[in-house]
C-alpha cells in the first residue's frame, strides 16, 4: 500500500511553492442544508455553524452539483 | 371478513399500542386465528414474547438503572443530608429532595413529566456531546437567622441511559422515535458521553453480607468468611481453624483472636451458652468445639469485660487527627460493634445478633470440619451477586455527592471565618462553584471505564466498554455480557466451567474462546436481574407468618432437631418448627403479589435454614407453576387472553400462574421441562414447568439453527463469528456517523428461522444472505475451508457491503485569538483545482459524492503558525495569510472512497466540528472471509465464471460451493438440516424454523422435498459446467445462511518493496499502518545460519536493512568520520566499511556508559 508520507515525497508544509498553484476566489457559493428543519442555504467564512431559519447547530454539506461517474462492478 | 377487520381496527384504535408488539394484536397470530384452538403445551411459549415486552433483552440494566435515578439518589441524600459548619454553629444546609430531569413544579400537575434533556440522543452522537439531564435538588438552608427553602438547584449533570426512564425515548412509538433520528429496534441501556455509546458491562462479583465455607483439605483449613458491604466501608469477616482450634480473623485486628473470647466480648458470658448457641446437643460438634473453651481458660478470659479488653489491645487504630484517644475497652467495644461483621447494625450496645452471627459462622466451620462435603461453591451461580450499571454509578454518585458537601463545607467555613462580611451570607451563591465537579467525575469515570472510589478504597478500570456497532447482534451481545472479576491468569478451572446452576439463566454457549473463556459470559433469553427491595416490611412478614424472634429464643432450643432457623439476607432473625409451612405460605403470598415477585425464599435441610433473600444482583427467571395434582397452571383460557391482547405478561404474575425463581429457589424446586412429563405418573412432585426450553440460549447463540444438533463448540464458535458479520446495524444506519461502520448492501433474512431471531428482531436487521450451496469438490482453490465463488453472484450483489470512515477535524481557537480556518481550493494556471484539491469544494471541504484517490484533500485546514504563542508578546497585529501552515486532511487507501456525508457542528467548548464520512463500496474478492451459523468459517479461494459451475436440472447454479470435509470432523449436522428445512422452504415458499430444541421436523421437510420431486435427503443430480456430462455422484445442493465477516482483504493486504524507516535505528518501520517492512526475525535468521547462506544473511540483515558506512580507525578501534580518526588525530589508519546502523548505534550508546568497544580490523582472504 502506498502512503503520502513515503520517503521520496514529504507533503509540503507552507504554501510559498508557486508550482502548487494559488488560492481560488473566496466567493463561496456551497450551499449547506440543516439536520433539522433540511432548509438550504449558504454560509460565508466568518459566520457561525448554524441553520440560518431554526438555528440548529448540525448542518450538512449539499451534494455537490459536479457530475460523478461510478463504476458500475 | 372486512367488516369485521374495521371492527378490530376501530377498537385498537383507542389504544396507545408498542408497535413492535402489533403482531400481537392481529387478527392471525404466528398462523393462529382467535377462534382456533389453543393448545397449552405448544402455545405456552407465546409467555416468552409477552415476557420480553415488558422486561426486554436489555431491561435489567434499565430497571437498575431508574431504580438508582428514582431510589437510590434519595437515599443518599437522606444519609448524608446535613452540610454544617465548623464555624458558625447555627448554620447548616439540609438536602430535602433530589430529582433527576425535571424541576419540582412539574410534578404537581397528573400530567407526565416533560423530561429535561439536553439534547435528542441522536445529536448528541453527532455533536461529540454527552446525553445527560440536570440533577436538582430542593436545600433548606439558614441565611443569617432565617431558613430559607429553594427548590431546584441544580448541582449537576447526570449523563442518561438511552431508554430509561428519564430518557426522551421511553415510551415513545416508532413515528416519534424516527422523528428523533433513533431506531425504534436500538435496544439501549447505553450512555452517550462525549459523542461515543458506552456500556457499563454488568459485572459478577461473590454475594456480599452472606457466609461461604471453604475448605483446604491439604492444609487442613477451613474457613467461613464474610464480606461484610455498607455504604460507609467494606470489609471482610473471616471465622478460620488454626491446628483444629476456631479463631475470627479481621483486617483491622493484629491478631487471631480465640472464637470463645470474641464471643464473651460480644455478651455471651457462660460457657454453655456457647456450647449451646453453636453446637446444639451434638455430641460429635460438642466435642470438635470442647477444645476452644481451653484455650479462653488458659488466658483466663472469663467475663465479657476481660473478653473486651483482650480484643481492644490487639485492634490496630487509625484515629484521624483530632479524635479523641479511646481506652483499650472502648476500642474493644468499638471493634467488636462496628468493624467486625459491619453490615449488622448495633444498637444500644446490643450485641447479641452480632454474636449469634459469629455463632452461626462458626457452626458452619463446626459442620465442615465434621463433614468435609458442607463446603459452599463460590462458582455456584446462587452465591454470585450481578452488579449493573445503576449500582456502580450510585457508588460513584455517592463519592462525588461528599466530595462535593466536603468542598462546599470547606468554602462556606473559609467565608464564614472572615471577621466582618458587608453582606449577609448566602450559601447557594458558594454550592454553584462547585457543581462541575459531580458533572466531570461522572463523565470521566464513564468515558474511561476507570471507577476509583476512596471510600472502599475501590479502583476498578475497563468497567465501560464502547459499544460495538459491528452489527446489530454484536450491539444486542454487549448489553448482555457478563464480565467476571477474576483474574485472566489463574490457571483454575473452576470459574471457567460451565455450572449446572447456570442452566437457565447465563447462555451455554456464547462465551469468548482464549483467556477470557467462561469468564465472560453472557444472560440466557428469559433472564431477570433483581433490585435490592426493602428488608423491613419481610421482617416483620416473617414473625406473622409465625417466626419466632431470634432475640426471644432460648439459646437451648435453638439447634434442636426439627428447629430450621429463618435467615433473611444471610442474617438469622428467628426460628420455626413449620418450615415447609412457613416457605409454602410466604409463597402464597408472593403469589397473589402482597410480596414483590423478586423475593425468594428456600429451605436448605443440610442447615436447617430457611432463607430469604431480597437483595439486588440475583439472577432469575420465570416458570410456570404447578399445582398438587401435577397440572399446570397456565390453562388454555389464559393463553387466549394473552394472545387476544387483554392480558400481559405481569398479569400472569399476578394471578399466581407464572413466579420468578431464582437460582436458589431453583434448587428447591422439580421442573418439567415439557407438558407432557406432567403426565408420568412416577414423578408426583413436579412444582414447575419450563415456559420455553429454547431459552437456555441468550439472544446470540439463538441465531443459530438447529443448534441441539451441533457439536457444542460450534456452537461457540458461531456466537464469537455472529458478532463479526456485517449486516444491517440499524433503522438510522445511513444517519449514524460512526469511526467505522460496516453495512451490507442486500441483507436478507434466514430461510430457516428461530423463534429468538423474531424477537430479538434479527429478521429486521439480518447480517447475511442465503447462498444457494453445493457441497461439493470444485478446482482445488477450496482446501482448508476455503469457498468457491460464483462470480455472476457476486456482480448480482452476494456478498456486497459498504464500509463508512468516519474523520473528524476541529478548528481550534487559540488563547492570543488566533483560530484554524480552513483555506480554499488551490488551482493552477488553467483555474483547474490541482490534483490533490480535485475533491474539494471552494470552501475547503471535500465536495459530497466526490471520489477521492489517495493522497488526495477532504479537509484543507490551516493552523495559525503562532498559535503556541502568548496574548502578550503578539509582534504582528493581524494575521496575514503567510502567518498560516495548511495541515491538510489527506485520504489514505489502496482503493479509492467517496465522500459520503460532510457535517459541520459545534462542539461544547464552542469549536467548529467536522466529520467527513467516506464510502466505500466492496464486492467479496479473493481472500474475503464468510461463514455460516454453525462456526463454519471459511475465505473464498476462488471466483468462478458461472459458466463454468455446476447447474441441476433446473439450470440453478450455486453460489457457493464448500468443501465437503468441512462436514466430518466438525460435525455440523445443524447446517445439514438447515440445508434440507431451507431447501424445503423455498420450495414450499415459507421460511422454515430451526429453533432450539424444536424447529421443523426434518422427515417433514424431506417430504417436501420428495412433493416437489427432489431427492428425500436434499441431494441434486448436478451436470459439469465445464464438460455439460453429469457429475459421478449426487451433490447435497441447497440453500444456507452465509455471513460476511468484517474481515476484508482490502483492510489487511500489505507490501512494501522501500519505504519509511524508524528515525532512531534507521531500520524499516513495523506494521502495515506505517507501511513497514516484514520482518526476518530470529528464527528466520536461525534457518538462514542452519542453511549456511551468509550471503542472503547479510543481505536481509544488513543491505537491505540499516546498511550505514562508517570510518574505523584501526589503531583505536574507534569510529571516526571523514577520513579523520578524532581520537588518534590522524587519518592514518582509518578504513572505511559498512556496518549495520544500529551496530553503530550500540558502540555509541556503550561509549556514552564509558565503555569502549574497539573493533580490530583484519583481512578475510
Amino acid at each position: 500500500m502506498s502512503s503520502p508520507q513515503r520517503e521520496g515525497f514529504t507533503a509540503p508544509s507552507s504554501i510559498s511553492h508557486a508550482a502548487q498553484g494559488y488560492v481560488a476566489s473566496k466567493s463561496l457559493g456551497v450551499k449547506y442544508h440543516c439536520a433539522q428543519c433540511g432548509s438550504s442555504f449558504s454560509l460565508n467564512k466568518t459566520d457561525a455553524i448554524r441553520c440560518k431559519d431554526c438555528g440548529h447547530r448540525v448542518i450538512y454539506k449539499a451534494r455537490t452539483k459536479r457530475m460523478v461517474q461510478f463504476e458500475a462492478r | 371478513m372486512v367488516n369485521k377487520r374495521k371492527a378490530s381496527q376501530i377498537t385498537r384504535e383507542g389504544m396507545v399500542t408498542d408497535e413492535a408488539f402489533q403482531p400481537l394484536l392481529q387478527e392471525t397470530y404466528k398462523g393462529k386465528k382467535l377462534t382456533d384452538q389453543i393448545n397449552t403445551a405448544e402455545d405456552k411459549w407465546n409467555l416468552l414474547p409477552a415476557f420480553l415486552k415488558v422486561k426486554g433483552l436489555v431491561k435489567q440494566h434499565l430497571d437498575s438503572f431508574n431504580y438508582f435515578v428514582d431510589t437510590d439518589l434519595k437515599k443518599i441524600i437522606k444519609a448524608n443530608e446535613l452540610v454544617l459548619s465548623d464555624v458558625d454553629p447555627e448554620f447548616y444546609l439540609k438536602y430535602l429532595d433530589i430529582r433527576v430531569g425535571h424541576k419540582s413544579s412539574n410534578v404537581q400537575s397528573n400530567k407526565p413529566v416533560p423530561k429535561e434533556v439536553n439534547l435528542v440522543p441522536h445529536h448528541c452522537r453527532l455533536r461529540d456531546l454527552t446525553y445527560s439531564a440536570p440533577i436538582y435538588v430542593d436545600v433548606e438552608y439558614t441565611r443569617g437567622r432565617k431558613i430559607i427553602v429553594h427548590r431546584d438547584l441544580e448541582i449537576g449533570r447526570m449523563p442518561i441511559m438511552l431508554r430509561s426512564n428519564k430518557c426522551l425515548l421511553d415510551g415513545i412509538d416508532d413515528k416519534q422515535m424516527a422523528s428523533y433520528d433513533e431506531c425504534p429496534l436500538d435496544p439501549g441501556g447505553y450512555f452517550i458521553v462525549n459523542g461515543t455509546e458506552k456500556v457499563i458491562l454488568v459485572q459478577e462479583q461473590l454475594s456480599k453480607n452472606r457466609i461461604i465455607v471453604e475448605a483446604d483439605e491439604k492444609k487442613n483449613i477451613v474457613q467461613a468468611s464474610v464480606t461484610s458491604s455498607t455504604h460507609e466501608r467494606k470489609s471482610k469477616t473471616y471465622v478460620i481453624t488454626k491446628n483444629e482450634k476456631i479463631y475470627l480473623k479481621h483486617n483491622s485486628i493484629s491478631e487471631d483472636i480465640p472464637i470463645v473470647i470474641i464471643l464473651k466480648a460480644a455478651g455471651i458470658i457462660s460457657d454453655l451458652e456457647i456450647l449451646q448457641l453453636v453446637c446444639g446437643d451434638d455430641s460429635n460438634y460438642q466435642d470438635l468445639f470442647a477444645i476452644n473453651f481451653e484455650e479462653a481458660a488458659k488466658l483466663e478470659i472469663f467475663t465479657q469485660q476481660q473478653a473486651l479488653h483482650y480484643v481492644g489491645k490487639r485492634v490496630k487504630t487509625i484515629r484521624r487527627a483530632g479524635a479523641p484517644k479511646l481506652s483499650q475497652l472502648q476500642e474493644g467495644i468499638e471493634a467488636i460493634a462496628t468493624t467486625i461483621i459491619a453490615h449488622i447494625t448495633v444498637a444500644d450496645l446490643q450485641f447479641r445478633e452480632k454474636a449469634l452471627y459469629i455463632a452461626m459462622m462458626t457452626r458452619r466451620v463446626l459442620m465442615t470440619m465434621h463433614n468435609p462435603k458442607m463446603v459452599d461453591d463460590r462458582d455456584y451461580v446462587g452465591n454470585k451477586r450481578l452488579e449493573l450499571a445503576g449500582q456502580l454509578m450510585s457508588l460513584l454518585f455517592e463519592d462525588l455527592f461528599k466530595k462535593f458537601n466536603s468542598d462546599f463545607k470547606a468554602n462556606i467555613d473559609k467565608i464564614l471565618k472572615k471577621p466582618s462580611r458587608v453582606s449577609e451570607f448566602d450559601a447557594l451563591l458558594s454550592i454553584n462553584i462547585h457543581s462541575n465537579n459531580i458533572t466531570m467525575g461522572m463523565n470521566r469515570a464513564i468515558s474511561t471505564g476507570n471507577w476509583s472510589l476512596k471510600r472502599f478504597k475501590m479502583e476498578r478500570a475497563g468497567v465501560t466498554h464502547v459499544l460495538s456497532r459491528l452489527s446489530y447482534i454484536s450491539a444486542l451481545g454487549m448489553m448482555t455480557r457478563i464480565s467476571s472479576q477474576f483474574e485472566k491468569s489463574r490457571k483454575v478451572s473452576g470459574p471457567r466451567a460451565l455450572q449446572p446452576s447456570q442452566f437457565g439463566m447465563l447462555c451455554t454457549s456464547d462465551t469468548p474462546e482464549g483467556e477470557a473463556c467462561g469468564l465472560v459470559k453472557n444472560l440466557a433469553l428469559m433472564t431477570h436481574i433483581t433490585t435490592d427491595d426493602e428488608e423491613d416490611p419481610i421482617r416483620k412478614l416473617c414473625f406473622v407468618l409465625g417466626c419466632e424472634d431470634i432475640l426471644e429464643v432460648d439459646s437451648a432450643t435453638l439447634h434442636s432437631k426439627g428447629n430450621f432457623g429463618i435467615y433473611l439476607n444471610g442474617t438469622l432473625i428467628g426460628t420455626t418448627r413449620f418450615p415447609a409451612k412457613f416457605v409454602s405460605d410466604f409463597r402464597n403470598l408472593r403469589r397473589t403479589g402482597k410480596v414483590s415477585a423478586f423475593i425468594s425464599i428456600y429451605t436448605n435441610t443440610h442447615q436447617a435454614a430457611v432463607h430469604i433473600a431480597t437483595d439486588g444482583g440475583r439472577i432469575c427467571r420465570p416458570l410456570i407453576i404447578v399445582d398438587k395434582d401435577n397440572k399446570s397452571k397456565v390453562k388454555a383460557k389464559h393463553l387466549a387472553k394473552l394472545m387476544q391482547g387483554n392480558w400481559a405478561f405481569d398479569d400472569f404474575l399476578q394471578h399466581g400462574l407464572v413466579e420468578y425463581l431464582d437460582v436458589n429457589e431453583e434448587n428447591d424446586s422439580l421442573i418439567a421441562i415439557y407438558e407432557k412429563d406432567l403426565i408420568d405418573p412416577s414423578k408426583t412432585n413436579i412444582t414447575h414447568l419450563e415456559i420455553e426450553p429454547f431459552t437456555v440460549l441468550g439472544a446470540v447463540a439463538g441465531l443459530i439453527p438447529y443448534p441441539h444438533h451441533n457439536q457444542s463448540p460450534r456452537n461457540t464458535y458461531q456466537c464469537a463469528m455472529g458478532k463479526q458479520a456485517i449486516g444491517a446495524i440499524a433503522y438510522n444506519q445511513f444517519r449514524r456517523i460512526d469511526t467505522l461502520l460496516y453495512l451490507m448492501v442486500y441483507p436478507q433474512q434466514p430461510m430457516v428461522k428461530t423463534k429468538t431471531i423474531e424477537l430479538i428482531d434479527y429478521d429486521k436487521l439480518p447480517a447475511g444472505q442465503n447462498a444457494t450451496v453445493a457441497v461439493m469438490s470444485y478446482s482445488g482453490y477450496d482446501i482448508e475451508d476455503a469457498l468457491v465463488l460464483n462470480k455472476a453472484s457476486i456482480d448480482r450483489g452476494f456478498g456486497r457491503c459498504q464500509v463508512l470512515r468516519k474523520n473528524t477535524v476541529t478548528l481550534k481557537r487559540y488563547p492570543n485569538h488566533s483560530k484554524d480556518v480552513l483555506s480554499g481550493i488551490r488551482v493552477d494556471d488553467n483555474d483547474h483545482p490541482i490534483p490533490p484539491h480535485a475533491s474539494l469544494g471552494i470552501d475547503g471541504l471535500g465536495e459530497v459524492g466526490t471520489k477521492l484517490v489517495n493522497g488526495q484533500v477532504y479537509v484543507n485546514k490551516s493552523v495559525p503558525v503562532n498559535a503556541g504563542e502568548s496574548v502578550l508578546n503578539k509582534t504582528e497585529p493581524n494575521q496575514s495569510t503567510e502567518s498560516m501552515r495548511e495541515t491538510p486532511a489527506y485520504y489514505k487507501g489502496a482503493e479509492p472512497a467517496y465522500v459520503d456525508q460532510v457535517m459541520m457542528s459545534v462542539s461544547d467548548n464552542d469549536q467548529a466540528l467536522i466529520k467527513v464520512l467516506l464510502r466505500q463500496t466492496r464486492r467479496p474478492e479473493l481472500g474475503d472471509k464468510f461463514s455460516s451459523r454453525h462456526g463454519q468459517k471459511g475465505v473464498c479461494g476462488i471466483i468462478v465464471q458461472q459458466e463454468d459451475l455446476p447447474f441441476n436440472d433446473d439450470g440453478i447454479s450455486p453460489d457457493i460451493i464448500m468443501n465437503p470435509h468441512g462436514f466430518p470432523s466438525r460435525m455440523t449436522v445443524g447446517k445439514m438440516i438447515e440445508l434440507i428445512s431451507g431447501k424445503a422452504g423455498v420450495l414450499n415458499g415459507s421460511l422454515e424454523y430451526g429453533t432450539c430444541f424444536g424447529g421443523s421436523d426434518l422427515e417433514e421437510m424431506s417430504e417436501v422435498l420428495v412433493k416437489n420431486g427432489f431427492n428425500y435427503s436434499g441431494k441434486d443430480m448436478l451436470y459439469s459446467g465445464i464438460t455439460g456430462e453429469c457429475l459421478q455422484a449426487y451433490i447435497f445442493f441447497g440453500p444456507i445462511y452465509y455471513q460476511k465477516l468484517k474481515h476484508m482483504v482490502l483492510d489487511k493486504m500489505h507490501a512494501r518493496a522501500r519505504g519509511p524507516r524508524a528515525v532512531l535505528t534507521r531500520q524499516p518501520t513495523e506494521g502495515r499502518s506505517r507501511d513497514g517492512g516484514l520482518r526476518l526475525g530470529e528464527m528466520e535468521r536461525d534457518c538462514v545460519i542452519a542453511y549456511g547462506a551468509s550471503q542472503l544473511l547479510l543481505e536481509r540483515l544488513m543491505i537491505s536493512s540499516d546498511a550505514f558506512e562508517v570510518d574505523i580507525c584501526n589503531k583505536c578501534g574507534l569510529m571516526g568520520y571523514n577520513t579523520w580518526c578524532t581520537t588518534c588525530n590522524s587519518s592514518e589508519n582509518v578504513i572505511k566499511m559498512t556496518i549495520p546502523y544500529a551496530a553503530k548505534l550500540l558502540f555509541q550508546e556503550l561509549i556514552s556508559m564509558n565503555i569502549a568497544p574497539r573493533l580490530k580490523l583484519g583481512d578475510v582472504f
